[in-house]
């Protein structure tokens, strides 16, 4: 929008003064409005201060108060338009410009005293309307309104002008400096007296922000004791947030005590070692001359002592065991021993079973196999039958029965007629092609007729 | 100067500050009022100091600029003299330490106008010369490269002798023993004559054309080798091979620079 309308300022130094001298005739004289004779007055004094060789002074101002009402700085407030010469008073907007240039929002020992007093005057209005209120409403507006609206003003108004001190400690630090560089030895009087007289300001502020910061803080405290006593979080935490502000301020004065007392002692010492004694700033020169590489060229010397050396600390080297060939040989010799023939063991369980007077393959099978866990009993049940057969005479329906050897087997069963003992081959069709046929149950219940070979 | 607590010799040796500061004088470090408890003792033990140093053939010199310095006058205790670009470095910080701007800023200026002050007093070519000696033809974008290498390695030389003092950042706190490179040119006489009075106090060596280019030839060489470790470079110089000084100064051991990494 402001795009669109194409607003621009074009102010120059002298329509500035002249706003300024406006304002300060009007703060003066408590005028509210000017006539053309005052303008035309006030524009007179401002171009004496802005171009005092200039002439023409009242074509000049005319053109000024012309450009100043172009700009909306200046409006006609008597509405009699061509009837009689008008008034005119400052906007918004040429006040604002005149604020910006002409306050001084600088602490100063008058500035701060008056707002810690106007701070304290205001929180102990506000300490007697906690103790005074009853309920929520009396809370909001008594307490928490002032203290979040009123007071806080108050203590940013300290805090914006603890910046403006900051500020102007850096114009000091460039004044010193411009001060030196205009009138080297001259200066240091005038060098001594701006920090004199900063030192004191902010000695002083540092007292006032001592003094009256237990007194505030000491208030807002009473106060929070009492929003919780009232169970009012709103107030509590308006009040808790003023201390933190109150805190702050009291320790941005005592820094900036002690980096003013470094800087201090800094610009002390320069002036006493460098500029009392070098008056006619020659060794500056020479030493400028010095550096571009007149003269001899020459070297510092110093003392260059080197480190001192400490010896490590020795551990002693504990005896280590020398390294030797084992003389015994690595490979032990090959030894032929007697192994176990599983089958025969497995002869034997048979047999005994059927000496037992086993009469069926199941019963061999189930005392063969009951110590083996169950995979190996499926794998074990075929070497069995097979081993039955050729112990045994065994013989078996046409639909052999299936029969259940434990919980997790079943075999397909043959009746034995009369262990042998000896070598004799099973009958009928069981025999060597795989006599039985085992299924497992449980894990392998869903392979039935699966048989062991 | 002495303080009813340093009676004796051996009450300023039971200083607890002492073995630090002793250690640091002999490397070189000059003493100055912000080595608060440092300065406090030598302002103290002063008497004590200068007799026990005399001892070791060193004289504890105290300078009406505030700050103390060990320069040795016999062969008991290690000599060294600051390198050419270190004498360069030195110089133009003096210079800053003198211009008013100082004063604005308390003492603080970076390492960029160090080298500005250095192109400007110099001008940018003798300049580049002087960090790149060897170079008949060099290429501006790496002499200038090396230029700042140096510098900002002599700076932190300085620093570890106490010349400056080296702040967050690229800051530079200049401290008052830099007027020592103004020495030359500070009395009334002429500066031929002053020079001649401090080669005689050992405080200075002139720099005869072989030394010179010696030295130069360590920093070429350095140039040459941008990666190559300081300390190396320092012992490789550090041979014992002093210059004389001439004019009846006592023998140094040239390097191109001190121990570094001293300062507490």
């Amino acid at each position: 929008m402001i795009a669109e309308r194409r607003l621009s300022l074009e102010l120059g130094t002298l329509d500035i003064c002249f706003l300024v001298a406006l304002h300060v005739r009007g703060e003066a004289a408590g005028l509210t409005a000017f006539t053309e004779a005052q303008l035309e007055d006030v524009f007179a004094q401002a171009s004496a201060a802005a171009e005092p060789k200039a002439d023409q002074l009242r074509r000049r101002a005319t053109h000024a108060i012309q450009r100043l009402r172009d700009q909306r700085m200046l409006a006609r407030v008597d509405g009699q338009g061509v009837v009689r010469t008008g008034e005119f008073a400052l906007s918004r907007l040429a006040s604002g410009i005149v604020q910006f240039f002409l306050e001084e929002d600088v602490l100063t020992r008058e500035t701060l005293g008056l707002l810690t007093q106007s701070l304290r005057v205001a929180i102990a209005g506000v300490l007697e309307a906690a103790r005074r209120a009853e309920g929520p409403a009396a809370w909001q507006d008594g307490v928490v309104g002032p203290l979040r609206v009123t007071i806080t003003e108050l203590v940013a108004g300290i805090e914006r002008r603890q910046r403006g001190l900051d500020l102007s400690q850096e114009d000091f630090q460039a004044e010193i400096r411009r001060l030196l560089e205009a009138d080297w030895f001259g200066a240091i009087d005038r060098c001594q007296d701006l920090l004199e007289s900063t030192s004191a300001t902010l000695r002083e502020l540092n007292e006032v922000l001592l003094r009256d910061s237990s007194a505030l803080l000491a208030l807002l405290q009473d106060i929070e004791d009492l929003a919780i006593a009232a169970g009012e979080p709103d107030a509590e935490a308006a009040a808790h947030r003023l201390m933190d502000q109150v805190d702050r301020i009291v320790a941005w004065g005592s820094a900036r005590q002690r980096a003013w007392s470094e800087y201090f002692q800094y610009v002390h010492r320069y002036l006493r070692d460098v500029v009392r004694l070098d008056p006619t700033r020659a060794l500056m020169q020479r030493l400028r001359d010095q550096l571009a590489g007149a003269g001899r060229r020459f070297a510092l010397a110093y003392a260059g002592a080197p480190p001192i050396r400490l010896l490590r600390a020795v551990a002693p080297i504990p005896d280590r065991p020398p390294v030797v060939r084992p003389r015994a040989p690595r490979e032990r010799e090959l030894a032929a021993e007697e192994g176990e023939d599983p089958q025969a063991v497995l002869d034997g369980k048979v047999a005994r079973a059927l000496g037992a007077g086993a009469t069926a393959l199941s019963a061999v099978t189930g005392e063969v196999t009951a110590a083996l866990p169950a995979p190996e009993r499926f794998v074990e049940a075929g070497r069995v039958a097979q081993t039955v057969a050729r112990l045994a005479h065994a013989s078996s329906a046409i639909e052999r029965p299936w029969v259940a050897v434990g919980e997790d087997l079943e075999i397909e069963d043959w009746s034995i007629i009369g262990g042998t003992g000896g070598t004799g081959r099973a009958g009928g069709t069981a025999g060597a092609a795989g006599p039985a046929t085992a299924a497992a149950t449980g894990d392998s219940a869903g392979e039935p007729g699966r048989g062991p070979r | 100067m002495t303080r009813p607590g340093y009676a004796q010799l051996q009450d300023v040796i039971l200083d607890p500050d002492f073995p630090e500061l002793d250690l640091a004088l002999r490397r070189g470090r000059h003493v100055d009022r912000d080595d608060v408890a440092w300065y406090a003792l030598l302002g103290d033990a002063q008497d004590h100091l200068e007799a026990f140093y005399r001892r070791y053939g060193c004289e504890l010199i105290h300078k009406p600029d505030g700050y103390f310095y060990l320069l040795p006058t016999g062969d008991k205790l290690s000599r060294r003299q600051l390198a050419g670009g270190d004498m360069l470095v030195g110089q133009a910080l003096a210079l800053l330490y003198l211009h008013p701007s100082t004063v604005e800023r308390a003492g603080l200026h970076t390492q960029e106008e160090l080298i500005a002050q250095l192109a400007a007093v110099m001008g940018s070519d003798a300049l580049i010369r002087a960090f790149n000696p060897k170079r008949r033809r060099y290429d501006e974008r790496v002499a200038q490269k090396t230029v700042r290498a140096r510098v900002g390695e002599a700076v932190r030389r300085l620093a570890g002798l106490g010349f400056v003092e080296l702040v967050e950042g690229d800051q530079l706190r200049l401290r008052p023993s830099l007027l020592r490179f103004a020495e030359p040119v500070r009395g009334l006489s002429e500066p031929a004559e002053a020079l001649a009075q401090l080669v005689a106090r050992g405080e200075i060596a002139l720099e005869d054309d072989g030394a010179a280019t010696r030295d130069d030839e360590a920093l070429a060489d350095d140039a040459a080798e941008p990666d190559r470790d300081d300390r190396a470079s320092d012992d490789d110089d550090d041979d014992g091979e002093g210059a004389s000084g001439g004019d009846g100064a006592p023998p140094v051991e040239r390097v191109p620079g001190g121990d570094d990494g001293d300062a507490p």
